[in-house]
C-alpha cells in the first residue's frame, strides 16, 4: 500500500496496515539525525517513515523558513518586521499601529512564484506521498502578526469590526492562495490558526463563533467546491476542544495537534466524543514527557496516544508539535520503534 | 464608597473610559489618592486575577483590566506621596534566553503591580547577565523568570547558577513559571518559589517579604 493511500484512508477512519506518520523536526534535529540515517536533511522526514510531506506557505511559511542572523531584521512583504532570536524569527513591529485597517494592502495572493514550492514537492513525492499544504497562521493568529498578539486581542472587545475587517483581509489572500494550490492537485490543505492555550481558548467561544468562525466557514465552503474531495485540516495549540463541535460542523476531517493540556489531557475521552466525525494528528505530549521522560516512559506514552486515538482507525501519527533539540535522541529512538511495534492495525495494547 | 466599587468594577470590567472617569471623580470628592489606588484600582484587577486563577474569564479580559487600572493610575501617580508609593518591593520579570514568549509574564508584570510590587521588566529572551546587572542596578531583591519552551526551561537553571556564581543568591529570591514548567523542576533546579498561575504568583511574591 502506498504512504498516500495509508495517509488519507486513516483521515477517512478506516484501518489498513498500519497507523501513517507525520514527524516533523525542528532544521537543528535534522541536521543531528539525518547524517545517522545516510540522508540528506531535506529528505529526512520522509526517510525515517513519513507517509506524507508539508508546504508551509502565507505568513508563517515565509516567516519561519528564512534564516535570519541572530539580532538581525527584515521586514516581510505584509510589513511586519522580524528580528533572529535564536534560530526563530520574532516579530518585533507591526504595521497595524492603531485598530485601523487605513490604506493596508495585504500581499497579492496570484503571484506565480508562490505556488513553486507546491509544485516541487508534488512531482517529487506525490506520486506515493500524501501533500498537505499548510496555511498556517491563517486567520485569527495572523492578526497577530499585523497587530501584536496582546493588542489583537483586546481588539477583539474593543474593536471587533476592525478585527473582522482584517480577517476579512486574511481570509480573502488564504482563500486565494488555498485554491490555486488546490488546483495543483494537493491532497489535504491545513488552516492553522494557535487560539488555545494550556487550559483553554485565549477568547471566550462565542467571540471565536462571532469574529472568526464566518470567515472560516467561508473559505472551507470555497476550498469545497474548488475540490470537493480536498481534505481539511485544521491545526491548534492548546487545548482547544470548545470549539472542535464548530470545526467539524464546518466541514474539517482532520484535527490537531491534540497537545494532552485542559480538555484535551483525555484522549480517550475526546476520541469517544469526536471520533466518529473526525480524525486526529498528533496528541504526544512535547513539554515535560518527550523531552524530560525516560525512554521507556516515552514508550508508554506511545501507547496510550496510539490505543485513544489510533483504535479503529482515524489518527495519523506525530507528537504534539516538533520534535526539538532538547529531546534527546535516544527518545526519538524509543518513540519511533514503539511507533514501529505498536502502529499495527488491529491496534492491540493493553 | 459607592464610587470606589464603581471605579473597581470599572477595572474588573476593562472599561478604560469609566475607569478614568471615576478616578477622577474620587479625587474631586475629596478621597485619598493612595485610598482610590488600594480599594478601587487594584480592588478591580485583584478581583479579575482571582477569576482568571480560576478559569473564570479569558487573557483579552485580564490584559484590559490592567489597561484599564493604568488609566486610572496615571492621573493619581503625581498625586501619590512617597509614603503611599512606597511598594511592596522590587520584582525584576523577565522571559529566558532563548524564549519569546511574553503573554504570561506581562499578565503576572500586572498582577504584581497591582498587588503593590515595583515590576522592572527586563522584556524576553534575556540572558542571565542582564537580569543580574538589573538586579544589582534596582537592588531588587525578588527575581521572576517565565520559559514557555521545554528548550528553554534549562535557561531557568542556568540564571540561577550565574546568581549563585555572582553571589547572590542569598540575597535574592527567584520564583520560576510558565506553561511547561512544574513544581518538581522548580525543587530540582533550586528555585524558591513556582506557581500555576499569575495570582498565585503574587502569593508566593508575597511570601518571600
Ligand atoms: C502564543 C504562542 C506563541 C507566540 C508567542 C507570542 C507572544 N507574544 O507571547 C509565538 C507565535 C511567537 C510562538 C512561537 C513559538 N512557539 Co509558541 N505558543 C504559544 C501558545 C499558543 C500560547 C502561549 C500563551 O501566550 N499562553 C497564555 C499565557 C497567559 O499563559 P502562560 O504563558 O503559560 O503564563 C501563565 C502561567 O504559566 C504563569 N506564568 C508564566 N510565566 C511565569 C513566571 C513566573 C515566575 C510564575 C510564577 C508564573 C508564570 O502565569 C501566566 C498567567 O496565569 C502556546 C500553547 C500553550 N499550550 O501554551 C505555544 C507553545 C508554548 N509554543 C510552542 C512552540 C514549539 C513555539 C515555537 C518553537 C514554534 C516555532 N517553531 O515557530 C516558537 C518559539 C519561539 C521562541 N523562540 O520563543 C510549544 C512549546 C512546546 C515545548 N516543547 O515546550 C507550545 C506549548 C505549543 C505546542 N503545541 O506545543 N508561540
Amino acid at each position: 500500500m502506498k504512504p498516500r493511500e495509508r495517509f488519507i484512508a486513516a483521515i477517512k477512519r478506516q484501518e489498513t496496515d498500519r497507523v501513517p506518520r507525520f514527524n516533523r523536526y525542528v532544521g537543528a534535529v535534522k541536521q543531528k539525525m539525518a547524517p545517522i540515517f545516510g540522508v540528506d536533511p531535506n529528505e529526512f522526514e520522509i526517510k525515517q517513515g513519513n507517509d506524507g510531506v508539508l508546504i508551509q506557505i502565507g505568513i508563517n511559511g515565509e516567516y519561519s523558513h528564512r534564516l535570519v542572523g541572530e539580532g538581525e531584521t527584515y521586514t516581510s512583504e505584509w510589513g511586519v518586521k522580524y528580528q533572529g532570536i535564536h534560530g526563530f524569527n520574532q516579530p518585533v513591529e507591526h504595521p497595524l499601529k492603531t485598530a485601523e485597517l487605513g490604506g493596508y494592502k495585504f500581499p497579492d495572493p496570484n503571484k506565480p512564484e508562490r505556488m513553486d514550492a507546491i509544485r516541487a514537492a508534488m512531482k517529487q513525492y506525490h506520486q506515493d506521498y500524501a501533500v498537505m499544504v499548510d496555511l498556517s497562521c491563517t486567520l485569527f493568529e495572523a492578526g497577530f502578526h499585523l497587530r501584536g498578539m496582546e493588542n489583537f486581542v483586546m481588539d477583539a472587545y474593543e474593536n471587533e469590526q476592525f478585527v473582522m475587517d482584517v480577517i476579512d483581509g486574511l481570509s480573502n489572500y488564504y482563500e486565494k492562495i488555498g485554491n490555486r494550490a488546490i488546483q495543483e492537485g494537493i491532497d489535504v490543505i491545513r488552516i492553522g490558526d494557535d487560539v488555545g492555550v494550556q487550559t483553554g481558548l485565549i477568547m471566550p467561544p462565542d467571540k471565536w463563533r462571532q469574529l472568526v468562525k464566518p470567515y472560516l466557514k467561508r473559505m472551507i465552503a470555497s476550498f469545497k467546491q474548488t475540490n470537493p474531495d480536498i481534505i481539511v485540516k485544521y491545526h491548534s495549540c492548546g487545548d482547544f476542544s470548545t470549539i472542535i463541535p464548530d470545526v467539524i460542523e464546518m466541514g474539517v476531517e482532520l484535527i490537531g495537534s491534540m497537545q494532552p493540556c485542559g480538555a484535551l489531557a483525555d484522549p480517550f475521552k475526546i476520541k469517544e466524543e469526536f471520533g466518529d466525525k473526525v480524525a486526529f494528528l498528533g496528541g504526544l505530549d512535547v513539554q515535560q514527557l518527550l523531552p524530560n521522560g525516560s525512554p521507556q516512559d516515552v514508550r508508554e506514552g506511545v501507547k496510550k496516544v496510539l490505543k485513544a486515538y489510533a483504535s479503529g482507525g482515524g489518527y495519523v501519527w506525530m507528537p504534539a508539535h516538533y520534535v526539538n533539540v532538547d529531546v534527546p535522541l535516544e527518545n526519538i529512538w524509543a518513540m519511533l520503534e514503539a511507533v514501529k511495534e505498536y502502529g499495527n492495525f488491529p491496534i492491540n495494547i493493553d | 464608597m459607592e464610587l470606589l466599587s464603581r471605579l473597581a468594577d470599572s477595572v474588573e470590567q476593562g472599561q478604560s473610559d469609566n475607569a478614568k472617569d471615576f478616578t477622577q471623580q474620587c479625587l474631586d470628592q475629596g478621597m485619598e489618592p493612595n485610598n482610590v489606588l488600594l480599594e478601587g484600582l487594584m480592588a478591580g484587577l485583584n478581583v479579575i486575577g482571582g477569576r482568571f486563577k480560576r478559569n473564570e474569564c479569558y487573557i483579552p479580559e485580564v490584559l484590559l483590566a490592567a489597561k484599564a487600572m493604568h488609566q486610572g493610575l496615571e492621573i493619581l501617580r503625581p498625586l501619590l506621596s512617597d509614603a503611599d508609593a512606597q511598594s511592596l518591593g522590587k520584582v525584576v520579570l523577565g522571559t529566558v534566553e532563548g524564549d519569546v514568549h511574553d503573554i504570561g509574564k506581562n499578565i503576572l508584570g500586572m498582577m504584581l503591580e497591582g498587588s503593590g510590587f515595583e515590576v522592572i521588566d527586563v522584556g524576553v529572551n534575556t540572558g542571565a547577565d542582564k537580569f543580574i546587572e538589573t538586579l544589582q542596578q534596582e537592588k531588587a531583591p525578588i527575581l521572576a523568570l517565565s520559559a514557555l519552551l521545554s528548550t528553554t526551561m534549562p535557561a531557568l537553571k542556568k540564571t540561577i547558577e550565574a546568581l549563585a556564581t555572582a553571589g547572590m543568591r542569598d540575597t535574592v529570591k527567584v520564583m520560576v513559571g510558565g506553561a511547561p514548567v512544574t513544581q518538581e523542576y522548580a525543587d530540582k533546579i533550586g528555585a524558591d518559589g513556582y506557581a500555576v498561575d499569575a495570582a498565585t504568583a503574587v502569593d508566593v511574591a508575597k511570601s518571600f517579604l
